[in-house]
Parts: structure tokens; C-alpha cells; sequence
């Protein structure tokens, strides 16, 4: 693995932390949960309504108790995949409720792009996981969703998948249903096999659902992405460093509150910042400044020894074209190269976050292929990757195509495209297909010849009776 | 024409709300005409940022802080304005309440179309975030309001859009309001479900759907 490069200096570091401290210490945030309010006056913070102004020596300390990086465990084991470090973990975008198809059609999202996004992300060799509400099936009953959400990724892929953060209800549940998937509660609590996303409210404040999410999470040793999602302009200010001092007190804030709640628990560091567009208000994230936000996040996250979590394939383009290309290349690149170590919205996002579309997954699947290559680096350990031999043998003037060399070893260090065309003009012109066309016909055929894993009946079998049993009380509520 | 009337219309190009008031205060004071003060100063502030925003030379910091502005000052005047003094009666364009709707905590969109929706001429009640439908008819009762604007950026509420709907006719009253919707993830086509009135997609479209409404 490439080391990661610092885009923050030392002192630029030391800098957005003090201020980051003080915000917490005199302006405070607010939970608008009581069992956080409780939790954390017990640790001896103060507590004036529902403003909680933190002790800075004491978030330190909590901070410090996050494990630098944890394991997440997926059914099939060859899937586990760490968190933290030098790892990278590539997964589906997250939360859109809208389809794009690729013939500029807009359409709601439905349980069946679910499963297929989750079977797209089963199939590729670049996405880690399977992700988590990869779209909003809006065709599900929301009471239930979050059930419907988790089956498909048990049944779709035997890859690690984010569980819900609805609630305390909605989360217990999924951790209930992992439980069942991994042979029971002990056993996840010691291996956490499940992540979900807790956002601040911008500026300042975290609301009742989400803290419930986080609350069911840390009781039960799962993993969480603790994120705030500054508008810089908008729901932050339109300085750079302000900003990123705003979204670093808030993660703290949270961090802070898990590790109180459950000390050791594992959390990761989750930055989405990106800035409003000014004339007409909406978020936008194809961009340089929401490059900078995802590696300066990465280093806080290094500064304060956790995991972290940004970027994707990030684009505020409405269609598969040049712009969503080199927006999500941007964004992704900067993560990856920077030291993100979770990156939801990997894959298929159009839109700021608005809409999933197939062939933007393939694309973005196609850039996160040249990405892990990229990230590989140079290999000089041996004799052989040196090619000192080879180079003798062919000599001035030669040609290495024929080489036994070359042969084996252009496999193993080529990155070998996909979905880009590399033809000559004449073998291109044949069909002349643009990009987005290509990546139409490559996901049908994907998801054609794709089989999901088999699952044990027993055990599928306990985890449809659980979910049954819970959609009727939800439903029946 | 009274020098106090351009610098109204300065102080809202500038968004200066501290100044704004005192201007409209010393309009009060000076026994100026409220409803010229109102039209010459104003509005034309507010008209020519509108346009200068529509043009791509203003951003949305200057709409909003000059409609913020505009409010400030109408507040002041409102009492003289009511009492129907000055050339002319003064009318806004129309009363709209406006709302995040309940289960929802987004609020950028929703603010922006208030300033705009202000800075077109109407008098905008915005009630918040996660508002329940009574919520809505109690503020429109009270200030004579017909356009119920709704926004919801959460496929999980969008649902609360069309219980507000829902709520109108249980309670025998929606034939008294327009009811608008907007929002993230909603469309043309759940406005038409759910019998909404009308739908925008972004904030200048529902300034030109209000004047639809109301025209
Ligand atoms: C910023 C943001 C937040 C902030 C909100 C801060 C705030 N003060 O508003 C925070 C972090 C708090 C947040 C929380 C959540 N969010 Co959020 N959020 C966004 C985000 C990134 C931008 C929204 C925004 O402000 N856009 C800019 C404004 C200007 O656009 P707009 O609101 O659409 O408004 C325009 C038009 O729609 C229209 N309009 C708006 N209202 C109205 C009303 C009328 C009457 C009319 C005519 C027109 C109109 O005019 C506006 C100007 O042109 C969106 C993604 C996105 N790109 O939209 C997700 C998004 C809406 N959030 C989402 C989610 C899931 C959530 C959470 C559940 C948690 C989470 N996983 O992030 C919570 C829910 C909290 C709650 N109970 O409401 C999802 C929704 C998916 C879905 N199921 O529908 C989105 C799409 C992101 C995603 N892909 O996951 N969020």
C-alpha cells in the first residue's frame, strides 16, 4: 500500500483542534435525547437543558479509548474486513430515493434495485461490502424497511452489510437478525458483524432517532460511522477551516458519547462536508473543497487514532457523462489516496446523493478498480519484479512481447479495464458506444449471470420467522 | 421624492436589517408616506436584488439577508400600513404559511423558498421544522393566510404531506386554502397523488406557482 500523504500541517492541525475544543467547551452541543442528556451528566459533563458543554481533557480521554481499528465480520469469513489502517473498504451509495436510468428517465427506487444493487456489489471484485440502504425502497412500507433492507443483504451476498439506524427499535432489530446470521448475540458482541451511519444534525445538535440508533449500537459492541455533514455556506460557515472545525467537534461530540455509553466500542471517524451551491442553496459534492474535507478528515482521524470514513464517487451530475466521471474520480482518488478507511457512496451516486444509477455504479466500480491498482504502488522486493534479467536478455533494440517475463507478469501488474474503451477509432466506430452505454449493458450482464451464495436453510429459516414475527407487530402497531 | 425612500431601498439591497428598521421607524416618525416607503423602497430594493439574483450576479446570502431585511422593516410598518394611511392602500401579493413538515428537521430548502416567496412580494409565515397539520391551519387562521406551503426532503415523510391534504378535508376546509408541496424527494406526480395544488421543483418555480395561485 501507497503511504497516505498529509494535506493538513502540524500546525494547522493543532489549530482546527483548540478550535474545535473550544466550540464544545463554550458553545456546546445539543442532544435532544434524554438517555444521552443522562449519560452524560453521569460522566460529569455540564448539562444546561439539552446543551451538553464538554470538558475538553475528557473528550480527549474518551476519544482515546476508540480502538484504532476493529474487525467486521461477514458470514463468509474470506469477506471479514478490517477497519482501519492502511485497509480501504469500497461499498454502494447509501440512502438515495430516486433511480436514473440511463436514458435520462427518473423513477422511485423500489425493493427490486435493491436487491440488484446489493447483487452488483456481490459480484464486483472492488466493492468490500454490500453497503447499506443502497437505495430507499419506496415501495416498502417504511415501518418495515429496515427488515426487507437487511434480508436481502443476508440472502444476496455473503459480504459485511451496514444495518440500520433508525431508532433504538429499528436498529435492535437488524443487530437481532446479524445475531441470528452469526449464531447469537455473544457471538457479535465479541465479533461485531454490523455498521451503521450516526449523522449530527448541523450545526450542533444530534436528534432522538439517531442517538437512539447509536445507543442500540454501543450497547451491543457494534460498530458505528459517527459523521456530520457540514453545508459549508449553508449549515456551516463558508470558510474552509471554520467548517472543518464545526464537523471535527461534532464527530468528537459523538465519539465521545459512545465511548461513554460503551467504552471500547468501535466507532469510525465520518465526514460527508461538502459546500452549498450559492445560487441556488443545494449541497454540492463534485468538488475540490469536498476533496479537502475528505483528507483533512482522514488526518483528524489518524491526529486522534481512529478509523475514518468519506468521499466516493461523489458527482452533482444529473447523467453518466464527462462531469460525473471526473467529479467522481476527484473525490474518490483524495479519499483513497489520503487515508479514508470506509468509503460509503462508492459506487452508482448521481446528484448529490439524490439518485443511484446502474451505470454510474459500473463506472464508479471501474474508477475503484484503477484506485485499488493505483494504490498498490510499486513492487521492488524481488529480483524478478527488478527485471534486471530480462532487460539483459532482450537487450538494446528488442522487444519484450515474447518474453516468459512479460507473459506472467503483465497479469499480475496491469490493471486490466473493464468498462473503458480501448480500441482503435475503426474497432470503436462499429458500434460507437459512449461510456454510459457500455455500462448498460454491462450490468445486465453482471447481474444476469450472477448466483448469490448459498445460505444454510436453518438459518435462513430462523431469520424470515424473526423478520415475519417483527413486521406483524410493526405493522399491526 | 423623499431621500428616505432610496436609502430604504439601499439598506435592503445591502441587507441591512439594523437599518432597515431604523429607516422604517423614522418613516413613522417623519409622518413619510408608509405606502410609498413600501413601494419606492422596499420593494424596489427587493425587486432589483430578485433580479440581480435571477441574472447570476447575486447569490443567495444577498436574497436572504435582503428579504430578512424587507421583513424587518414591514413589521415596523405594519400598523400604520393596516391602519390604511398613506396614498393608496398597500397590499402584499399574498399570505403563505410555510412548513417542514412533521418527522422532518430539513430546513435549507424550506428557508430559501420563504426569502424568495418574500422578496417576490408575498408575506411568508414560515412555522419551522417537523410541523404537524394543525399546525398549518392554526397559523393560517390566525393571519388570513390561502397558500399552505409544505416542504419534505424524507421519502418517510412525504407521507405527512399528504396527511396535511388528509386533514383539510376531514375537517371540511379544504376547498379554504392552496395547498403547495416541495421538497427533495417529491415530484409532480405525488403532488397530482396526494391532490395537492401544485408542486415546484426549486424555489423560483414556486415564487412563479404562488403567483399562478394567487393571480
Ligand atoms: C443537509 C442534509 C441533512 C441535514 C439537514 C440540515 C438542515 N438544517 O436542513 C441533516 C444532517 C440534519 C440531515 C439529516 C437527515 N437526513 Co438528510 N440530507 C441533507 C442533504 C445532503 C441536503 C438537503 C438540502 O438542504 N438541500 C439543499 C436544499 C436547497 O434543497 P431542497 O431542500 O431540496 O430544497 C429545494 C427544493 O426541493 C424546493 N423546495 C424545498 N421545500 C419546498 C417546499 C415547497 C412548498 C416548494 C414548492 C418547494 C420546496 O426548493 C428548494 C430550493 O430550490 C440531502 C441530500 C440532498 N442532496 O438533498 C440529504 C437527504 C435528504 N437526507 C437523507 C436522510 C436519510 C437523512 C437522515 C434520515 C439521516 C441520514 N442518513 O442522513 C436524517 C433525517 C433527519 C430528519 N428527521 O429529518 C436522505 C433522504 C433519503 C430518503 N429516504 O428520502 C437524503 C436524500 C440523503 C441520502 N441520500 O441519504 N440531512
Amino acid at each position: 500500500m501507497l503511504p497516505k500523504f498529509d494535506i493538513l500541517t502540524d500546525e494547522q492541525i493543532n489549530k482546527i483542534h483548540e478550535n474545535s475544543m473550544r466550540i464544545l467547551k463554550e458553545i456546546g452541543v445539543e442532544f435532544s435525547y434524554d438517555p444521552a442528556i443522562e449519560v452524560l451528566k453521569k460522566h460529569g459533563q455540564r448539562v444546561e437543558g439539552h446543551r451538553v458543554y464538554f470538558d475538553p481533557d475528557f473528550v480527549k480521554e474518551m476519544v482515546a479509548k476508540a480502538p484504532s481499528q476493529f474487525t467486521l465480520h461477514a458470514r463468509n469469513p474470506e469477506h471479514n474486513l478490517v477497519c482501519g489502517g492502511e485497509d480501504i473498504i469500497y461499498m454502494p451509495g447509501y440512502g438515495a430515493p430516486f433511480i436514473y436510468e440511463a436514458d435520462g428517465v427518473k423513477r422511485d427506487a423500489t425493493m427490486e434495485d435493491y436487491d440488484n444493487f446489493v447483487k452488483l456489489a456481490g459480484a464486483s471484485k472492488y466493492m468490500h461490502m454490500t453497503g447499506g440502504t443502497v437505495v430507499e425502497p419506496t415501495d416498502v412500507r417504511d415501518e418495515i424497511r429496515h427488515l426487507d433492507m437487511a434480508y436481502s443483504h443476508i440472502v444476496n451476498s455473503d459480504k459485511c452489510f451496514m444495518g440500520s439506524s433508525s431508532g433504538y427499535e429499528y436498529a435492535k432489530d437488524t443487530i437481532e437478525i446479524a445475531a441470528l446470521l452469526h449464531g447469537g448475540m455473544d457471538v457479535i458482541r465479541e465479533k461485531p458483524a454490523l455498521i451503521c451511519l450516526i449523522n449530527s444534525v448541523t450545526p450542533l445538535k444530534y436528534d432522538d432517532r439517531m442517538l437512539g440508533g447509536l445507543m442500540a449500537y454501543a450497547e451491543t459492541g457494534q460498530a458505528m460511522v459517527i459523521a456530520s455533514l457540514v453545508m459549508s455556506g449553508s449549515t456551516g460557515p463558508a470558510t474552509m477551516a471554520g467548517a472543518l472545525s464545526l464537523q471535527n467537534a461534532e464527530v468528537l461530540a459523538g465519539i465521545t458519547l459512545a465511548q461513554c455509553i460503551n467504552p471500547g466500542t468501535p466507532v469510525v471517524y465520518g465526514s460527508t462536508s461538502a459546500v452549498t451551491d450559492m445560487s441556488t442553496g443545494s449541497l454540492s459534492i463534485g468538488n475540490p473543497e469536498n476533496a479537502l474535507f475528505t483528507s483533512a478528515s482522514a488526518q483528524f482521524a489518524r491526529f486522534y487514532g481512529v478509523p475514518c470514513r468519506g468521499g466516493g464517487g461523489l458527482t452533482d451530475s444529473k447523467t453518466v457523462d464527462a462531469q460525473a466521471g471526473y467529479e467522481s474520480m476527484m473525490v474518490l482518488f483524495a479519499a483513497s489516496t489520503t487515508g479514508v478507511n470506509f468509503v460509503m457512496h462508492t459506487a452508482g451516486i448521481l446528484q448529490y446523493y439524490m439518485a443511484m444509477s446502474y451505470e454510474k455504479f459500473m463506472v464508479d466500480d471501474e474508477i475503484a478498480g484503477m484506485i485499488l491498482r493505483y494504490l498498490k504502488g510499486f513492487d521492488c522486493e524481488s529480483e524478478e519484479k527488478m527485471a534486471f534479467d530480462v532487460i539483459n536478455t532482450v537487450g538494446p533494440g528488442g522487444h519484450f512481447l515474447t518474453q516468459k517475463h512479460t507473459r506472467k507478469n503483465f497479469k499480475l501488474e496491469f490493471y486490466r479495464p473493464e468498462l473503458s474503451d480501448r480500441q482503435s477509432f475503426d474497432g470503436w466506430s462499429k458500434e460507437s458506444l459512449d461510456t454510459n452505454q457500455r455500462a448498460k449493458i454491462k450490468w445486465q450482464e453482471v447481474l444476469a449471470s450472477y448466483v448469490p451464495p448459498a445460505l444454510d436453510p436453518v438459518v435462513k429459516e430462523k431469520i424470515e420467522s424473526f423478520i415475519e414475527k417483527r413486521a406483524k407487530e410493526l405493522l399491526n402497531k | 421624492m423623499n431621500t428616505i425612500f432610496e436609502e430604504i431601498k439601499d439598506a435592503i439591497v445591502d441587507g441591512d436589517e439594523d437599518l432597515a428598521v431604523e429607516l422604517a421607524e423614522r418613516v413613522i416618525a417623519e409622518k413619510a408616506d408608509p405606502v410609498q416607503a413600501v413601494q419606492l423602497g422596499f420593494i424596489k430594493g427587493i425587486e432589483e436584488v430578485g433580479a440581480s439574483w435571477i441574472s447570476g450576479e447575486a447569490f443567495l446570502p444577498d436574497v436572504m439577508m435582503a428579504a430578512d431585511a424587507m421583513k424587518a422593516g414591514m413589521d415596523v410598518l405594519e400598523e400604520v400600513l393596516a391602519a390604511g394611511e398613506g396614498e393608496g392602500a398597500y397590499e402584499d401579493k399574498g399570505k403563505i404559511v410555510l412548513g417542514t413538515v412533521a418527522g422532518d428537521i430539513h430546513d435549507i430548502g424550506k428557508n430559501i423558498v420563504g426569502a424568495l416567496l418574500t422578496s417576490a412580494g408575498f408575506k411568508v409565515y414560515d412555522i419551522g421544522i417537523d410541523q404537524k397539520p394543525e399546525d398549518f391551519v392554526k397559523k393560517a387562521d390566525e393571519v388570513g393566510a390561502k397558500i399552505l406551503a409544505a416542504s419534505s426532503l424524507l421519502t418517510t415523510t412525504m407521507k405527512s404531506q399528504k396527511v396535511l391534504i388528509e386533514y383539510l378535508v376531514e375537517q371540511n376546509i379544504r376547498d379554504q386554502y392552496k395547498v403547495i408541496i416541495g421538497g427533495g424527494p417529491t415530484s409532480a406526480k405525488w403532488g397530482e397523488e396526494i391532490g395537492a395544488d401544485g408542486w415546484a421543483e426549486t424555489a423560483d418555480e414556486a415564487v412563479l406557482l404562488c403567483k399562478k395561485l394567487l393571480g
